[in-house]
């Protein structure tokens, strides 16, 4: 018998007001595996991340994580070591210091003050640069380091499954290739990740596996080997 | 001269504190909890009831501390919660807050009358002569209370993991949860916090006005023109600030101009000061105030 999924969604309908976003969305994420979410601006990447970390209610459907059921939490009760999230725009806590904005995304951990220096270190070991601004207020840091800073407060809750909203998003090259290889460290550290993408190239580096999405649906589901070997056509159909 | 301007830092305490309160709320919640000068009322009412039934006056005042807060936490859950829940963006709070206080006040003048009680003496008949002025014990006691709440306030913002848990749901609320904060709880307790900083601000006043249901409406607007002066909405000390300076324009109204000014040259220095810094005197978007950080170099 195969091994549960981190993260296991079925059937999932969400939006706002009357209107359905996404609707009948179905995807896995195994322990330890990279799954990208392809697909153009609207096309309801953001609403499935924001639906597993209850900050959309879903309609129908069923989210676990874990083996728990998550969809009756509430946001706070999900942040608590079974999902975190780098959101787009990075929506840092700009008048605290970096520091600061780690240890928030510890608050679950905040007893276990072992624990929290353990994962405080491993984000300055991947982003070496982040423990030298330790006290520099997150706003005065450039684009590429308040995208280190959101993804070290995710790593700082220590979560089952990371959800990625397009970290490449508004980056030099340079800053898009740093932000690749924690990405590539996660991996090897055994995270489970749940990347949303509009750059095929970044998804494609990183993943195992690529969902496309379109009009709020899943329409295909790709290895990176496929699009590596011709199959860029079909996805370019796809992302118009 | 000297004589106003220490009255007024005395009453600009009381009315920095109010002004705190309401800024302390605001801070958390982007809500003005315009039942906060009745929060402070209850405060008052409570302590005089309890000491004129016999208790010691710092049992009556803590009772009363407690009771004001679980008005405050009350109005949260009443008047501000259900409104937020069916829309978050919704100005309904600006009515349900106002018709919360009319019924808390109503409801404290059914219960123990219209007119004024007894309040207990804190620090009766001392005074202590400053050059050629005198501030009452009670005044020094009114100015020291508010130093230490406002510094104290200050310290908790930034150095704790609460405050600054407080500063990322002010900032953001939504990422305040998805970091794993319950916000509803940090609201009560911002709510809870502000009404215990209005009781504090009765008590230090109870003594002058004695116990009456309307103090708060008196006491509320003038806490409200002092967050708004200070620039409070941005940073709750600064809502200390505007207090300060509140009372020192009030009472030095009533000095040079005449005994009743105070009543209308506040308003004329709330709008004058709109006018020039909408945010407020000591906001952080008035350069003359602004919080100076320092300097980085990017490495």
């Amino acid at each position: 018998m195969s091994e549960r999924p981190t993260l296991e969604i079925n059937s999932l309908s969400a939006g706002y007001g009357r209107f359905d976003v996404v609707r009948d969305v179905a995807l896995s994420v195994g322990k330890g595996e990279a799954v990208a979410l392809l697909g153009p601006n609207g096309a309801g990447k953001t609403t499935v991340l924001r639906a597993i970390m209850g900050l959309v209610k879903q309609r129908r459907g069923l989210i676990r994580i874990g083996g728990t059921d998550v969809s009756a939490l509430p946001t706070h009760r999900i942040a608590r070591g079974l999902a975190a999230i780098a959101p787009e725009g990075r929506r840092l806590f700009l008048d605290q210091s970096v520091e600061d904005n780690l240890l928030l995304g510890a608050l679950h951990l905040r007893h276990d003050r072992a624990r929290t220096q353990i994962l405080l270190a491993s984000v300055y070991d991947l982003f070496p640069v982040l423990k030298a601004y330790r006290q520099r207020l997150s706003s005065f840091l450039s684009g590429g380091e308040q995208q280190m800073v959101a993804i070290g407060r995710m790593l700082m809750s220590d979560p089952e499954i990371m959800l990625l909203d397009e970290p490449s998003v508004a980056l030099s090259p340079v800053a898009v290739d740093i932000v690749v290889k924690a990405m590539l460290e996660l991996r090897k550290r055994g995270a489970s990740l749940l990347l949303v993408e509009q750059r095929t190239d970044v998804a494609t580096r990183v993943c195992d596996r690529l969902y496309v999405m379109t009009h709020g649906e899943i329409v295909d589901e790709m290895k990176p080997e496929t699009i590596r070997s011709g199959g860029m056509s079909i996805l370019n159909k796809y992302l118009g | 001269m000297l004589q106003f301007v220490l009255s007024g830092v005395a009453i600009g305490s009381i009315y920095g504190l109010i002004g705190m309160a309401l800024a302390i709320s605001f801070y958390v919640t982007r809500i003005i909890n315009f039942a906060q000068g009745q929060l402070m009322m209850v405060t008052v009412m409570v302590t005089a009831e309890l000491a004129s039934s016999g208790y010691p006056v710092w049992l009556a005042a803590l009772a009363g501390l407690a009771c004001s807060c679980i008005v405050g936490i009350l109005s949260y859950v009443i008047a501000v919660r259900p409104i937020l829940l069916s829309n978050r963006f919704s100005f309904g709070w600006l009515v349900s807050t106002l018709g919360f206080a009319v019924i808390v006040e109503n409801a404290a003048a059914y219960i123990w009358g219209p007119t004024s009680q007894a309040f207990p003496p804190i620090l009766n008949g001392i005074s202590l002569p400053i050059g050629g002025a005198v501030l009452t014990a009670q005044q020094l006691l009114a100015i020291v209370t508010a130093a230490v709440l406002a510094a104290g306030f200050e310290v908790v913002r930034r150095y704790t993991l609460f405050g600054k848990l407080g500063m990322a749901t002010a900032a953001d609320p939504e990422m305040a949860s998805a970091i794993g904060a319950n916000t509803t709880v940090v609201a009560i307790v911002a709510f809870a916090v502000s009404a215990v900083y209005a009781g504090i601000a009765g008590l230090l006043i109870g003594p002058s006005t004695f116990a009456n249901p309307y103090l708060g409406d008196t006491f509320g607007t003038y806490g409200f023109i002092a967050m708004m002066i200070g620039g409070g909405t941005e940073r709750p000390i600064a809502a200390m600030f505007g207090g300060l300076l509140l009372g020192v324009c009030a009472e030095g109204a009533n000095a040079l101009i005449n005994s009743q000014a105070s009543d209308w040259f506040p308003f004329i220095v709330l709008v004058l000061i709109l006018i020039v810094s909408p945010k407020g005197l000591f906001s952080t978007s008035n350069p003359l105030f602004r919080p100076r950080r320092a300097a980085v170099t990017r490495g």
